[in-house]
């Protein structure tokens, strides 16, 4: 126990305390001095703006994530389909590769003469307008954080009780019926960590508005890296994150009472 | 597990023979830390085999990085290349040794203008390594006008096609130059007509990009992009309908010095680097490596007519004059960044 | 043949490479409980499976009610199959579980409601109704699962080693309830186990099966007194089997000596299989035996003595409530009406 609650205090209790500290204060001319500006800073409208677009396009990911990764993840612990392993190989594959250099790869298909557009231009149709659009930030998001949505969910529905689907078919219930009152209900708890493990990247992230958005929708995330790298205004960054914080374990911690028994099979 | 046991000592063996480095005992060896992709390493070969120093060269990315790593001491740099305004940091934060004349005696083939550059007036801690500007690169393809003015940025004609920087000081000092106004103002009346300009652009620019700008321009995806005139060299090399051009309002001027960190225990021999690199004959292949703007006059004297006509390489005498340096800005740097967050949250 | 609710005619089922079920030819009738059974992997379960349709033959008619059943998904088909894991829905509640199928069904709620109390009364779950599943006991889960199955009021109910994860007394507590149950329901129940005690109380009818094919089908008194072949002596109750050869109509000869018989039909000097219960044993003092042999073993059992006799290369186990002392030698007598002669089991 106790080297554990070592490695807790040093390397998250201290870091954290160190980050609400510097949230307090601000740079005078004769130092450090206790403050609440920053957060009554963080409070203005245009932060708050900020704020409700980084909730709002993560929303929309989670969402979109949710509608498709839920087919796909049927379709994969389903046991009649004879290639999942393969399938799941294609999943987990890019998740490997850096994260970066994958969003970075979109650059390249959705540019004006990238991939997309080529091809419509080889069948005489107009070029569209596919980056640097929060239509392209949406699409980053997503395929960056599908596999975190599909995992879980194909998780649960892998190790369903198969004899719960046969007994709700032995008691009259037609395919339709058995995946909406059985299925579904009982992948609920996958459906929750794949929703929680895609939601809180989401609204952290910053690399993917700054390529594919073209820097045109500053996020949470963006405003934070800002305020660390190139503005050196630790303690607003520090109010922005101690913000940040604050809304991701509210999030864990509603979304976890929803899921008790922990039988969704997340990472976190 | 056969293997392991054959490749542990040998790589231990390795490691212990790497540290080795031929030649005489007491050999010193400098640790260079520089931008990625910004020198000719057979310079650094030539500099051991004349000198017999060796040299340690170590790479960063931006100048936040090597500040990081310097301020953190982990390593003792011996030479160090930042840009002006982390120059001047450094210097405010007493990071630098003083260069001692005497030991560069190849200062004197500097441009005097380098030499007298806000940040370090009279090269006290710093010698020029490579300079450039801001400007406009464009796509003559798909740019008629003449393209001679920071006003070109907000015609509407182009809208969708321009890229701007993803950067406060670099997009400010085009709206601020636009304006008549100093890149390193303080007042806050002239940066909030500047951000008025960039909010007023918004709608015509497509992005607001970082690196990827030079491949999107090579690319053909916009029609004109602000950019450093490296950059500008690079695309021009990769897409010859590209051309660059410095607005006659005048831009920045932007300067690479190197330096040497405080607690170098080889003073002396790095004084010996900054004097071979400011070496007319290095200081052209480094140049032609590089692409970059030389700082050594006889070099751009050598360099073809072309070259030394190019906006790229030479702004012309005029333009240049109304060119700043950055400054670093201090607390003020603040007001910069709310602007710009209102400028990006304006979309 | 309207007597016959269910047909099974020829049904052949493989796996892969592996023939889990050969030739099987099985009718079931209205209100009969018949019980599949046999060791494991016999192909029971599989053939309860294909009545239930969770499970399609190789080859073969599955008939119901004179029409064949074989397209009809499981949802279709009026039965309805109490799972040897209960199978309950967990995320509700017994009540909710027991009115699953009547709420597909759409039922009126009211009646739900009554019918699902009429259901817990019936299964000795009164008030239990808002109970979580997963709080329940395994006795308490099996009930609900068989109300949940009930209530639909099927024609025939499958029932798969439902008491196998129970403790002894409560087994047989719920085999007694069981059958009461379908007596009281008039419902056809077709019961797997492995477990022949539970084959012979519950049972009408039993079907014996190993290895995918039908050993022997017919009332639990015939099958225990009558055994078919070798495996059914062994499977059903205790045997002594010993190699024998039918000396002509009504002798039989084994272990050097002849006996007197009740079996004919054989061809003369046919090699047969000789069964003959423990409890058929007799134990007299040894000059009167028609065999001999020494107690090797003695274990009370409760019910009765279990002694192990060597009499020549052949062990016997003889039941009595009389207890013969190891170490003494005894003589064994058979009642010809008590030794059962079988052909041999072709290999």
């Amino acid at each position: 126990m106790l080297p554990y609650l070592l490695w807790a205090l040093l390397f998250i209790i201290v870091p954290i305390l160190l980050i609400i500290y510097y949230s307090l204060c601000v740079e005078t001319d004769s130092g450090l001095v206790f403050s609440l500006q920053n957060y009554s800073r963080v409070f203005q409208p245009i932060y708050l703006r900020i704020m409700w677009r980084s909730v709002a396009l993560a929303f929309m990911c989670t969402l979109f994530c949710l509608v498709m990764g839920y087919p796909v993840a049927y379709i994969m612990a389903s046991k009649e389909y004879a290639r999942k392993g393969f399938l799941l190989f294609l999943f987990l594959v890019p998740m490997w590769m850096n994260f970066l250099l994958r969003t970075y790869s979109w650059l390249t298909i959705l540019e004006r003469n990238g991939i997309i557009n080529s091809v419509l231009s080889v069948f005489g149709l107009p070029n569209i307008d596919l980056l640097y659009n929060e239509e392209a930030v949406i699409l980053g998001m997503i395929y960056n954080f599908l596999p975190f949505m599909i995992l879980p969910i194909y998780t649960v529905l892998k190790k369903m009780d198969q004899s719960v689907i046969e007994a709700a078919q032995d008691l009259g219930a037609d395919s339709r019926t058995v995946f909406l009152r059985v299925t579904v209900p009982l992948s609920m708890p996958g459906v929750i960590s794949g929703v929680t493990m895609v939601f809180m990247p989401a609204v952290t992230t910053f690399i993917v508005s700054d390529l594919l958005g073209g820097a045109q929708f500053m996020l949470i995330g963006n405003l934070i890296e800002q305020q660390f790298l190139k503005i050196r205004d630790w303690n607003f960054g520090s109010a922005v994150s101690v913000i940040l914080m604050t809304l991701i374990i509210a999030s864990v911690a509603i979304f976890s009472m929803v899921d008790k028994d922990s039988e969704g099979g997340a990472l976190f | 597990m056969k293997i392991l046991r054959v490749l542990a000592p040998a790589l231990v063996l390795a490691v212990l023979l790497s540290g080795c480095t031929g030649g005489g005992d007491d050999q010193v060896t400098l640790n260079v830390y520089n931008w990625g992709e910004y020198i000719d390493e057979d310079i650094l070969a030539t500099f051991t085999e004349e000198t017999g120093i060796a040299v340690n060269y170590d790479t960063y990315a931006t100048n936040e990085d090597m500040y990081a790593k310097l301020k953190s001491g982990g390593v003792s740099y011996d030479i160090a290349i930042p840009s002006d305004y982390m120059v001047q940091r450094m210097i405010d934060e007493d990071m630098l040794e003083t260069l001692d004349p005497d030991n560069i005696p190849n200062l004197q083939y500097i441009f005097g203008w380098l030499k007298e550059l806000e940040y370090d007036p009279g090269c006290v801690y710093s010698v020029p390594y490579m300079w450039g500007t801001l400007g406009i690169l464009y796509n003559t393809d798909l740019v008629d006008d003449p393209v001679d003015s920071w006003n070109i940025l907000w015609d509407e004609k182009y809208s969708g096609q321009i890229f701007m920087y993803n950067s406060q000081r670099d997009s400010f000092a085009v709206a601020l130059k636009k304006l008549g106004y100093s890149l390193n103002t303080r007042d806050l009346t002239e940066l909030e007509a500047a951000k008025a300009e960039l909010i007023l652009q918004a709608p015509l620019v497509r992005a607001y990009l970082g690196d990827t700008v030079r491949d999107s321009m090579i690319g053909n995806e916009a029609a004109l992009a602000v950019v450093y005139s490296g950059d500008a060299i690079y695309c021009i090399e990769n897409n010859p309908a590209l051309a660059y051009a410095v607005p006659r309002e005048g831009s920045n001027v932007w300067c690479d010095a190197v330096v040497i960190p405080k607690g170098s225990l080889h003073k002396a021999e790095a004084e010996k680097f900054i004097d071979f690199l400011c070496r007319t004959d290095i200081s052209l292949k480094n140049t032609e490596y590089i692409g970059y703007s030389t700082v050594n006059t006889q070099t751009f004297d050598l360099l073809p007519a072309e070259m030394r006509e190019d906006p790229a390489y030479w702004p012309g005498e005029d333009i240049f004059r109304i060119c700043e340096v950055f400054v670093d800005l201090g607390s003020f740097l603040k007001e910069y960044d709310r602007a710009w967050t209102e400028v990006l949250a304006s979309k | 043949m309207s007597e016959h609710l269910i047909d099974l005619v020829g049904v052949c089922k493989t796996f892969g490479q592996s023939t889990v079920l050969s030739n099987i030819n099985l009718f079931v009738r209205k209100n009969e409980f018949l019980t599949l059974l046999g060791p494991s992997g016999c192909g029971k379960t599989t053939t309860l499976r294909i009545i239930g349709g969770f499970e399609y033959p190789t080859n073969g008619d599955v008939i119901f009610d004179g029409k064949s059943i074989l397209k009809l998904p499981p949802h279709k088909r009026r039965v309805n199959t109490v799972f040897q894991k209960y199978a309950l829905f967990p995320n509700m509640n017994a009540a909710e579980n027991i009115a699953f199928g009547l709420r597909i069904k759409k039922v009126p709620s009211q009646e739900i409601t009554r019918r699902v109390e009429d259901m817990l009364r019936l299964v000795n779950l009164r008030g239990y109704g808002r109970r979580a599943v997963t709080s329940l006991s395994g006795g308490q889960q099996q009930r609900v699962a068989i109300a949940r199955a009930l209530i639909n009021e099927p024609d025939v109910l499958l029932l798969d080693e439902p008491l196998g994860a129970l403790d002894l007394k409560l087994r047989k507590d719920m085999q007694i309830e069981l059958k009461n149950m379908q007596q009281k329901l008039g419902i056809t129940f077709i019961y797997v186990t492995h477990d022949q005690e539970e084959a012979l109380t519950m049972s009408d009818t039993i079907a014996v099966m190993n290895a995918g094919e039908i050993q022997q089908i017919g009332k639990p008194e015939d099958i225990y007194n009558e055994p078919g072949n070798a495996f059914v002596a062994n499977f059903i109750g205790e045997s002594n089997i010993v190699a024998g050869v039918m000396r002509g109509d009504y002798c039989v000869e084994f272990l050097g000596r002849r006996f007197e018989c009740v079996d004919k039909g054989f061809k003369p000097d046919e090699p047969v299989d000789v069964v003959v219960r423990p409890e058929d044993v007799r134990i007299v003092p040894q000059s009167e035996g028609a065999l001999t042999g020494v107690v090797r073993n003695v274990i009370f059992k409760g019910v009765h003595y279990e002694m192990l006799i060597q009499g020549g290369e052949f062990l016997w186990k003889a039941h009595s409530t009389v207890m013969s002392a190891a170490g003494g030698w005894v003589g064994i007598v058979v009642a010809p009406d008590l030794i059962h002669v079988m052909r041999k089991v072709a290999t």
